[in-house]
């Protein structure tokens, strides 16, 4: 790779003073003149027919601006999903914004109100009355597919939202070739991204039906048709304001919910702007990550080769698919079918309707739930068989140069797994750790791995869903430059990022390019949403195509007014200047002053004309698909100690390794590792949304009962290995990390503590009570 | 959630005024603090709340330090009991010190002594260590004041023995006699987290010989915090030796009615119960070496 200036260090992000100084740029932040509050009525019923809704005594209430009742809202089906077409053949389209006859999980919008503020909107819920009939539950996705467990949806017998397998080789023939076969049942738990801010919108709609939005949302275009489509409007009446920055996404942010068309209808009904914002409890109960149970068998040969692999796999997708229709994909794709070699494979999902909550996207879509299973298995077989996990992880993983598992028209260019296993073992010390004799008191150590051998850089090759980017890049008469773009920065450092590329591109210095504050729907190209680890890898490349096509305008000016072949000059620390001459050479700042200048200027000789080719703003432009799906891969180890009298795990120590092809920005990329650890510890050791078996409501609305790691629990060593493998495809050789480090800590901590006390935890979250029963101590 | 019926915010500044306001009202809650409470807003449990009578222009935030023990006022913040707790730097001391380092930051410089025992919560760690500590309160009524040794405080879940119109002023910390040491511990999977157990203990030794134990667990083994008179019995002339304290451990089984919820089960408490008492009781030993 030549020499890079900008990319590869680690720039401040221009919106680091913002935030902590009050962050203006959230949308929770937002206030309109004259604006209303909106609050929803949910149901408090898992599932039962709605008979009657009288509104009569909260229109009455002093303060009360406008009640909204399912009658008010268009009763249309579609997918919710940002990143895919509204009306998508492969999503489920059975999401509705306010059903009037039925609810199917507790939450469930029924009603909203808009008032003068939050306390009476609220005091005018408890004025609504609804009259339920409630109907038979089912929380159980298994029992929800037996022959006559409540019908949730008319046209899902047996509740199976979606059933979708992949098959080669001869799965018989491949059990009967193997030396060993093992099986095991892994299941997942419900976990929230946890994102701080919540979600919270603020919308005009006039009586013409256009309308401005100011929302959290990972994506303003999938905001854009969803509401539109909702509402039953043409798209272009819908403008998304793009937030400067929003706080926390993970995967949370990514579909129409309620709350959006609920607050436009409210604007449209009162002639004023509506704001609503979620409580913690709403939003724990409006998405969450997929609980999956995973059925899977492996066949290995003595020397652990793998020679058939089997998984069934059943996804509790709550009251609606959403989400569900895809997560079942790439957690049958990504986390299990392509992580490992087998000749023989097949694997069958269930997404299936429950009376829970509707599940949604989260960092990792799917695969955590799935190296869970297979992660853990393997490590199973290791111990059993006596065979070394990393020897035998590689034996059956991928190499560089071979086709990619999922569209075999792109190669695996850059692959550096094995680097991630070597040089991550070498940190941790892994071959002595391993040997070392167990302590003999109540506090057991032990070390343990797991890998992701092939995740994404965006969605290229996927059916149905959006993917490409578009950039505008602006070169100002102080030599710095204006980045605008559509892709949002849900806080893992987009701009920062994106504006390294840009002025790597541009020969800037960093900081010199500045990401636009005023963007919305009508004034930037389209760009899918900030999710499947993207945005560097594919925002990235337009952002790179903007800034070479404002180069390209910048070299034909500088050209004329060096007198100089545009082929011949370069450009560096914001100076063009002829190749192997650096002598001959003027500012960025001078060359667009030029070509802004008028046409005839006064100087000290007299009046001097300027020419015609290198008039205009310099601009650059790009809107265009990746080339490629690169992807990147991780290995992760960590040593944990685990007391055995009360079952409290700690995590000691971490090392995580990626294969990232470039890293654009290191510290940023280790916020990205160790927040994605974070969460992968919580969802290791103690996150679950749990609700009442009987009733189904949330017993886990707030932090008080849902904790995720703080400070406090994290380990005390952290370290962040990046293979830099230069994929050819990427900008400056980048791939993506976003997603991949959120995969791997549950599988490494439940094996480290399988070295530990030599018990195998086969369901999330490890609690210390599962533990100490676990122990057959209970 | 908000406090969208609320009518009335009273901010007196004499306590004849909030005992007058809390017999006109039987439904009026005290302010202190405000971490309880705030948290029973969020859930949606104050909907109906019509008054607060904010009690932190008393001037009841005072702590005195003397020969007799520590007296403190009822709007005294966790944090500032900690400094003085930390100043006395003191064995008998132990196991408050090690309780008031549990809850977050934000919580002790916030949360209120009085506040704290008022909301008679199981989970919470200050008051079993108070309890240890043979804390009494003091108790203003329209009747005068009375005082109320602690653990008679404790009704039930979430219920206290004050009687409307009441209000807790204070609590007085009685100096421990002879050579006495407290230890606390807390099981909690989390830092920030209610605790799942909570033991403190305090152990007065004589001549070799313990001669006074008190045992004191919360955090869910019971709808308040309890002692474990069958544990102190085992201690209580012995020599604190491992086995009289495994046994003590082991004893605190009965003496406990724990609950079950989303935290853990009952009987995962009970098992660590024992766990919890027997490793605190350590600590305290330690200290009286």
């Amino acid at each position: 790779m030549k020499n890079l200036h900008v990319v590869g260090q680690s720039v401040e992000r221009p919106d680091a003073y913002d935030k902590v100084t009050g962050g203006k740029g959230y949308p929770i932040n937002v206030r309109l003149p004259g604006m209303l509050h909106g609050k929803m009525l949910r149901s408090p019923y898992a599932h039962a027919r709605i008979v009657a809704i009288d509104a009569s005594r909260a229109e009455k209430l002093p303060g009360v601006k406008a009640v909204l009742l399912p009658r008010d809202v268009p009763q249309l089906k579609f997918c919710p999903v940002y990143f895919v077409p509204v009306q998508a053949p492969s999503m489920v389209q059975d999401f509705d914004v306010m059903n009037g006859d039925i609810v199917r999980y507790v939450g469930q919008p029924v009603a909203a109100v808009a008032a003068t503020s939050v306390e009476i909107a609220e005091a005018a819920l408890d004025l609504i009355d609804v009259e339920y009939e409630p109907l038979a539950a089912v929380f159980d996705p298994e029992a929800a597919m037996q022959e006559g467990a409540p019908q949730l949806h008319a046209d899902a017998p047996r509740n199976i939202a979606k059933n979708p397998s992949f098959e080669f080789g001869d799965i018989e023939k491949g059990f009967a070739e193997a030396d060993h076969v093992f099986e095991g049942v892994y299941q997942t738990q419900r976990a929230h991204t946890c994102y701080m801010e919540p979600r919270v919108c603020v919308v005009d709609m006039d009586r013409q039906d256009n309308i401005t939005i100011h929302v959290t949302t990972q994506h303003i275009f999938g905001t854009r048709e969803k509401l539109a489509f909702a509402l039953g409007i043409p798209e272009s009446k819908v403008k998304v304001v793009k937030a400067p920055y929003i706080g926390g996404g993970f995967g949370g942010k990514l579909e129409l919910t309620a709350m959006e068309p609920v607050a436009a209808l409210l604007s449209k009904k009162t002639g004023r702007p509506v704001r609503i914002e979620q409580t913690r409890q709403e939003d724990f109960i409006t998405t969450t990550r997929n609980p999956i149970k995973v059925y899977l068998k492996t066949g290995v040969k003595k020397d652990g080769t793998f020679t058939a692999r089997y998984a069934k796999s059943v996804l509790d997708c709550g009251a609606h698919a959403t989400h569900g229709s895809e997560v079942i994909m790439v957690h049958g794709a990504f986390g299990v079918f392509f992580s490992y070699h087998a000749p023989h494979q097949k694997w069958e999902g269930y997404t299936v309707y429950t009376n829970n909550m509707i599940g949604g996207g989260y960092r990792g879509y799917g695969a955590p739930q799935g190296s869970f299973a297979v992660e853990s298995q393997i490590d199973e077989i290791c111990a059993k068989l006596g065979l070394d996990p990393i020897e035998t992880r590689l034996k059956n993983s991928r190499k560089q140069g071979e086709p990619h598992p999922f569209n075999p028209a792109f190669t695996l260019g850059s692959y550096g797994l094995a680097d991630c296993l070597k040089q991550g073992a070498e940190k941790i010390g892994w071959a002595a750790a391993r040997s070392s004799p167990k302590d003999a008191g109540a506090k057991k150590r032990g070390i343990g791995l797991a890998i992701h051998p092939v995740w994404v850089s965006g969605c290229m090759g996927f059916p149905d869903i959006y993917e490409h980017s578009g950039a505008i890049i602006k070169i100002n008469r102080d030599g710095t430059a204006d980045l605008a773009t559509a892709a949002m920065d849900i806080g893992s450092g987009q701009i920062t990022t994106l504006c390294q590329i840009a002025a790597e591109e541009l020969g800037l210095p960093a900081g010199a390019v500045r990401m636009s504050s005023q963007a919305d729907t009508d004034n930037v190209p389209f760009d899918a949403p900030t999710h499947a680890s993207r945005v560097t890898y594919s925002a990235g490349n337009a952002v790179k195509a903007a800034a070479a096509a404002a180069k390209k305008r910048l070299f034909e000016v500088a050209a004329t007014l060096m007198e100089a072949s545009p082929d011949d000059l370069e450009v560096s620390a914001g100076r063009v200047s002829v190749k192997g001459a650096p002598g001959r050479s003027v500012s960025v700042a001078e060359v667009a002053q030029r070509a802004e200048s008028p046409f005839v200027q006064m100087t000290a000789e007299g009046p001097k004309p300027t020419t015609m080719e290198e008039k205009g703003t310099i601009i650059g432009l790009a809107s265009l698909s990746p080339k490629s799906n690169p992807p990147p891969c991780a290995a992760q180890f960590v040593e944990v100690e685990v007391d055995t009298e009360t079952g409290e795990v700690k995590v000691l120590r971490m090392v995580y390794a990626h294969d990232i092809g470039r890293t654009i920005n290191p510290k940023a990329a280790e916020g990205q590792v160790e927040g994605g650890f974070q969460q992968g510890m919580g969802y290791a050791l103690m996150e679950n949304i749990q609700f009442d078996p009987e009733t189904g409501s949330c017993l886990t609305s707030d932090f008080l009962d849902y904790k995720l790691p703080t400070a406090m629990e994290m380990p005390r060593q952290m370290d962040s290995i990046f293979i830099e493998s230069d994929e050819p495809t990427g900008p400056f050789g980048a791939k993506s990390l976003g997603e991949c480090c959120v995969i791997t800590p549950a599988p490494a901590i439940a094996n480290a503590i399988y070295d530990a006390i030599g018990v195998r935890f086969t369901t999330l979250p490890i609690t210390p009570e599962r533990i100490l029963a676990g122990l057959g101590k209970l | 959630m908000a406090l969208q019926n609320l009518k009335d915010f009273h901010r007196p500044g004499a306590v004849e005024e909030v005992l007058a306001l809390l017999s006109e009202n039987d439904e009026a809650l005290v302010l202190a603090g405000g971490t309880f409470i705030r948290g029973l807003e969020a859930r949606g449990l104050l909907n109906g709340l019509e008054t607060l009578v904010d009690i932190r222009r008393l001037g009841l935030d005072t702590i005195r330090v003397d020969a007799d023990g520590i007296e403190a006022g009822a709007t005294a913040t966790l944090a500032k009991l900690q400094r003085v707790v930390a100043a006395q730097n003191a064995a008998w001391l132990g196991g408050l010190a090690d309780a008031l380092d549990c809850p977050p930051l934000q919580i002790r410089n916030t949360a209120t002594l009085g506040g704290c025992l008022a909301a008679s919560c199981p989970f919470f760690d200050i008051p079993t260590a108070l309890v240890a500590l043979d804390t009494e309160i003091t108790i203003r009524g329209s009747d005068g004041e009375r005082r109320l040794p602690l653990p008679e405080l404790f009704f039930g879940l979430f219920a206290n023995a004050l009687e409307p119109g009441e209000l807790i002023t204070g609590l007085s910390i009685p100096h421990a006699a002879g050579h006495s040491a407290g230890a606390f511990g807390k099981l909690g999977a989390h830092a920030n987290v209610l605790a799942i157990v909570n033991v403190a203990v305090q152990l007065t030794v004589d001549g070799g010989l313990c001669s006074a134990a008190c045992v004191a667990l919360g955090g869910g083994v019971a709808d308040t915090v309890v002692r474990s008179p069958a544990a102190e019995a085992i201690l209580t002339g012995s020599k604190l030796d491992p086995a009289a304290l495994a046994a003590a451990g082991e004893a605190v089984a009965g003496d406990i009615q724990p609950l079950s919820d989303h935290q853990a089960s009952a009987e995962y408490r009970r098992a660590v119960a024992k766990v919890m008492t027997r490793r605190t009781l350590e600590r305290a030993v330690a200290r009286l070496a």
